[in-house]
């Protein structure tokens, strides 16, 4: 069936528009809203998409004519055993009327002056986005960054396929699911044959390990990994590979948090150990800026906000959870920020935007965390500290100038930092001070 | 209490009236009449024919003299009759009462309110329907407001009358009477710089002020099953609160700037600006302007509606930037 290609109404005030170039030649294929041809009109310039798949069988205006709104413009074949190459008959220009003889003559205009031709100032259109393209928006971009993430994986569900901010964001909430995530959902123990093909993606395959095929052997279980598993475990051989970490380790001696702690228990407030590292690094941190940064190519951007990000682990594994503007909370206000996140990342609460825009990581293993360990940096951030096992120990400390031995909770603080733009002065001096600000004990 | 928009602006200047013995309020009928719109009903048989006083037909002279008394020691209220005719006054207000402060080295003050009804949607005509507000925001020394509520309507006249520097207040005709809102009993002042969040949401912000305020909340309402909408009620157009805009611009990524003036070199012009400077990674799309089209405001009712924003334009301009 032959279908009419017509010029639409491109706003109220809109009576015609110019036709600027065809996109496409008689003859050939063309999907559903594949853009034909280039309008100007003095309100809006736009690409008209093809009403239908087909064919082009006719076009029937010329570049630079003005025709009016409902004008017919080009004829499309739709029925594919019926289309064939541009009949021979196509009706030829009239260099006198200009125009297509009973079609298109320009005396048949609306009875109004032709509004000012729209010169095109600008350089040839772009040609239609080749595969793989994404169309985005600045803060998608923004977001893109922060969370390593490759858009071409996200569906846009915007115009044009646009991803929006609430794309990524979904994307996010659901941990991040990539085709090869979504295509092992819901099948808990596949068999090795059965198994999916690793993804296509040569960046997703460079990221992430191997994917070899599970093993068989009878009382295995393979356990495919979740979306979320997938992120953690890109962003893990990601950091790995991307930051040269270097480890320090400082003997902290908590009996000072220990009294503040036991005075506020006495008042009926329970503070663990992890809010007072929290405030002792957002302090540490606005003493040196270097390590509250981020890593952009081939520079290292120094945060004005400190926004620490806290691990929380959950059943579907680890999330990182950021507290804005750390540096402006009391310790109580840290102390009920970390329990809030810890009871809604546990039941799956927490939002895509309160996970993005960390600058410094703290994680902290919990009571069986262990003497000490070698903390993996989330990227594009350059620092993060682990609270290790506190333990109570004889050590030797000065009263009145002479030694002496008192037990006391000791904890070893580790810290990693990228060795890229973080060189061992400001490194250990950071962490140094973090041992300064917990033993002092003054949180007020 | 409940009033209309028309009588917050009576309580506010009868308010002041009573309470400062310099206050002063001058303009074409605003005496014997009570004013065309009837704003000023009943203060000169209250407050005197010296403080409540009848002009000629002179906006420029309204204005100077209001300068004049200003410098002296008064605070004059300038009433224009319909606000188009502002611009009879220009050279009062842009080159004198803007500029005293800065002249005389901080040394003297201009407490002016110049004050009167603007906007169309009343098939009032081109005289009688003009937004000129963005000519005002463009003058250092000057302060603009325009009130969409009669809460803020009484609230940041007062504080205009009690401010040092001139004021443009722009009341909007359309409201006058169509608004009516309860307000509290005892006193209170709006500040000016300070805008209002009229409604949070999260999809999108929309950042308006004057007349449309009320079409865009009840598109906000309308649409609430399809998108989430923040709704900022600017409140005072010079200085503009730009703590508040930017704030919703990084929460939602979305702007659409809604005024009845004209689009071109409107107020919404200046704030799109801002945003697309200062919130440029935070935009999940483009900075949207809906104003009235590049014409002057027609009598006849359809045509006056094709030009002006209306609920339906607003709809379809949310809808769409929504989709982005």
């Amino acid at each position: 069936m032959l279908i009419d290609v017509v010029m639409p109404q491109l706003g109220e005030s809109v009576v015609e528009g110019v036709v600027v170039k065809w996109l496409v030649e008689v003859g050939e294929l063309v999907a559903k809203d594949h853009p034909l041809l280039e309008i100007s009109t003095d309100k809006v310039d736009a690409e008209i998409p093809s009403p239908s798949a087909g064919r082009i069988a006719q076009i029937l205006v010329k570049p630079g004519e003005t025709v009016p709104i409902q004008a017919v413009l080009a004829k499309i074949e739709t029925d594919p055993a019926a289309a064939r190459p541009a009949p021979e008959e196509a009706p030829k220009w009239d260099e006198e009327t200009e125009g297509f003889p009973g079609h298109m003559a320009r005396t048949s205009g609306p009875p109004i002056p032709a509004p000012p031709r729209v010169e095109p100032s600008a350089p040839a259109p772009s040609p239609p986005p080749a595969t793989g393209r994404v169309r985005i928006t600045p803060v998608v971009a923004r977001m893109a960054a922060e969370h390593g993430l490759d858009l071409s994986k996200i569906p846009g569900t915007g115009i044009d396929g646009r991803v929006t901010r609430k794309d990524v964001e979904a994307h996010l909430a659901s941990g991040g699911a990539s085709s090869f995530a979504k295509a092992t959902e819901g099948k808990p123990v596949p068999k090795a044959a059965a198994a999916p093909a690793p993804p296509s993606s040569k960046a997703a395959a460079s990221r992430a390990p191997k994917v070899s095929p599970p093993p068989a052997a009878e009382g295995d279980q393979v356990v495919p990994w979740t979306p979320i598993r997938k992120r953690i475990a890109e962003h893990m051989v990601r950091s790995k590979t991307t930051s040269p970490h270097v480890h320090i380790f400082a003997e902290v001696d908590m009996h000072r948090v220990a009294g503040v702690r036991a005075r506020a228990k006495k008042e009926g407030v329970n503070l663990t150990y992890l809010p007072f590292v929290i405030y002792a690094a957002a302090k540490a941190l606005r003493e040196t800026p270097i390590m509250n940064a981020t890593v952009s190519g081939e520079s290292t951007v120094l945060k004005k906000d400190i926004h620490i990000a806290v691990a929380v682990d959950t059943e579907k594994g680890l999330l990182v959870p950021v507290l804005r503007h750390t540096d402006r909370m009391s310790l109580k206000e840290i102390s009920a920020a970390v329990d809030d996140f810890g009871a809604r990342a546990k039941s799956g609460k927490i939002s895509p935007d309160e996970l993005s825009g960390g600058t410094f990581s703290i994680t902290n293993p919990g009571i069986k965390g262990n003497l000490f360990g070698t903390p993996i940096i989330n990227q594009p951030q350059v620092g993060i500290l682990r609270l290790g096992q506190i333990v109570k120990r004889p050590v030797v400390i000065d009263v009145d100038g002479e030694d002496s031995i008192v037990i006391r909770p000791m904890m070893y603080l580790g810290c990693a930092y990228d060795h890229r733009v973080i060189d061992g002065v400001a490194g250990n001096g950071f962490l140094y001070r973090v041992r300064e600000i917990l033993e002092a004990g003054d949180f007020l | 209490m409940l009033v209309t928009y028309i009588e917050a602006i009576r309580q506010a200047m009868d308010e002041e009236l009573a309470r400062d013995g310099n206050v002063l309020l001058m303009g074409e009928d605003v005496g014997v009449m009570g004013g065309a719109f009837k704003a000023s009903a009943g203060l000169q048989e209250k407050h005197g024919a010296d403080r409540v006083v009848d002009m000629p037909i002179s906006e420029s002279l309204i204005v100077g003299a209001g300068v004049g008394l200003a410098v002296q020691g008064m605070r004059p209220i300038l009433e224009m009759q319909f606000i188009d005719f502002i611009s009879c006054g220009f050279d009062q207000i842009v080159n004198t009462a803007a500029t005293l402060r800065y002249r005389h080295g901080g040394q003297t003050a201009c407490p002016i309110v110049i004050r009167g009804p603007s906007g169309g949607g009343v098939h009032g005509g081109l005289y009688h329907s003009q937004n000129p507000e963005a000519w005002f925001c463009h003058v250092p020394g000057l302060k603009v407001v325009a009130p969409a509520t009669a809460y803020d309507a009484k609230g940041l006249l007062k504080s205009a009358i009690r401010d040092d520097d001139p004021v443009i207040y722009f009341e909007h005709k359309f409201l006058y009477r169509r608004i009516k809102e309860e307000i509290p009993e005892e006193e209170y002042l709006v500040p000016i710089g300070k805008a209002a969040l009229r409604k949070e949401g999260r999809d999108l912000t929309v950042i308006t002020y004057g007349s449309p305020v009320h079409a865009v909340m009840k598109a906000a309402r309308d649409m609430a099953a399809e998108v989430d909408i923040e709704v900022i009620d600017l409140r005072t157009l010079l200085p503009i609160d730009w703590a508040t805009v930017k704030a919703s611009v990084r929460k939602t990524g979305k702007v659409l700037i809604v005024h009845e003036a004209r689009l071109n070199g409107g107020v919404g012009g200046e704030v799109a600006a801002r945003i697309a400077q200062d919130c440029f990674e935070e935009l999940d799309g483009p900075v949207v302007r809906l104003a009235a089209r590049d014409v002057h405001t027609p009598f006849a009712p359809a045509m006056e509606d094709y030009v002006l924003p209306n609920q339906e334009k607003i709809t379809e301009a949310i809808r769409k930037l929504a989709a982005y």
